[in-house]
């Protein structure tokens, strides 16, 4: 039996169902829902609406494959010089289980945990046009559509940064998908069929992050 | 425009300015996006001088370069599969990284190392990752990890 919401509840819903997902099915995602999925993106607020977003979508197994090279590499890279530096041994501090502990440093450093865009059926790479004022916000906001109406529509997605962040790994990007000079490559979003359901990840409490009139006085007293 | 030598505390300033204007726009994730600094240098006189696909050799050349053009006073390296370890005497930015630290901010790029990993990217085909810039006493340490994996993926 389907559940009925209203407006805002059907809103938060959404934004409280979205996890990163990392792991799909090979079952394809349709063009009706890849449609409405682009659709919502390009509903993302931008200052002075000058929608800087453009959306590269790829479902080429040869790309994708490349992709998850480019985003295991940036990944590895970073988290094995975290390894080498302890900070990731400080990160994991609190965790007990050793196997845990031992499977999760082998998960980041050797970039697996950001090659599945190699096995999504489809992964859209957001760049946008750098001569505006807001680049990086409008491009996060479309983003964040894209998520929302992912979830919405039941499939799942995952917000990838690994293949932009460095520069040398946007450059191969760019090389890649042959972006243009005046296009900033923002993120990738993997996009497919979620294999199981996953938790929620932990949210701060809004005590701890809810200030009133100035910063560091709590807008909440009480656990919110 | 005057061919006389401008200051290196002005340079320097210019330098911290822009760098810590760049921190307080990306934060840690800075790191990443310096890695091309440089990219002339290399491209223009190192890339000719590198003799050999031996990482010493590759240091060697950059060391040779940075010399010639005042930045440094000595580049040395010691490797231990998978890290290599720089020493950078002597350079001419240290006062960059030194005020840096005063804010409470590690240093987060320093052009020897961006050279003699875009050397090594070039020169062996392996990518590299800078994990950490350590200023004492007028030396920075240098932490690069070195990857098996291909620098041409694309």
């Amino acid at each position: 039996m389907s559940e009925t919401f209203n407006l805002a509840e059907a809103t938060l819903k959404a934004i409280q169902d979205r996890r990163s997902i990392r792991e799909y099915s090979a079952e394809p995602v349709s063009d009706e829902d890849l449609n409405l999925i682009l659709e919502a993106a390009r509903q993302a607020p931008s200052g002075e609406n000058a929608q800087p977003w453009r959306f590269i979508v790829v479902k080429d197994e040869a790309t994708r494959k490349k992709l998850g090279d480019i985003s295991g590499g940036g990944s590895g890279r970073r988290f094995t010089a975290e390894f080498m530096t302890k900070k990731m041994q400080q990160r994991f501090a609190t965790l007990e289980d050793e196997a845990k502990k031992k499977a999760a440093y082998e998960k980041l450093t050797s970039g697996a945990v950001s090659m599945f865009a190699a096995a999504a059926p489809v992964n859209i790479i957001v760049i946008g046009r750098k001569d505006v004022w807001d680049l990086p916000y409008d491009t996060s906001a479309a983003i964040e559509n894209i998520l929302l109406m992912v979830t919405a529509l039941g499939l799942g997605a995952c917000w990838v940064i690994a293949p932009c962040i460095d520069v040398r790994d946007e450059i191969r990007l760019r090389k890649l998908l042959n972006i243009p000079e005046e296009y900033k490559a923002v993120s990738l979003i993997s996009i497919g069929h979620p294999t199981r359901p996953h938790r929620p990840r932990p949210r701060m409490a809004l005590k701890d992050i809810v200030f009133e009139e100035a910063f560091g006085n709590p807008y909440y007293k009480e656990e919110a | 425009m005057s061919e006389k030598a401008i200051s290196h505390a002005y340079l320097n300033g210019l330098v911290f300015d822009l760098e810590k204007a760049f921190w307080d726009e990306r934060g840690r994730g800075c790191r990443f996006r310096m890695m091309e600094v440089g990219r002339e240098i290399y491209e223009s006189d190192c890339k000719t001088r590198i003799q050999s696909a031996e990482i010493p050799a590759i240091v060697s050349a950059v060391q040779e370069v940075l010399i010639e053009k005042g930045i440094v006073g000595s580049v040395n390296c010691a490797q231990e599969d998978p890290t290599l370890i720089v020493s950078v005497q002597g350079c001419l930015h240290l006062p960059v990284e030194d005020r840096m630290l005063e804010k409470g901010i590690e240093p987060f790029t320093c052009v020897p190392a961006n050279l003699i990993i875009m050397g090594i990217e070039d020169k062996l085909n392996r990518q590299v990752e800078l994990a950490e810039i350590k200023c004492e006493n007028g030396v920075c340490q240098l932490l690069l990890v070195v990857f098996d994996r291909p620098a041409a993926v694309v």
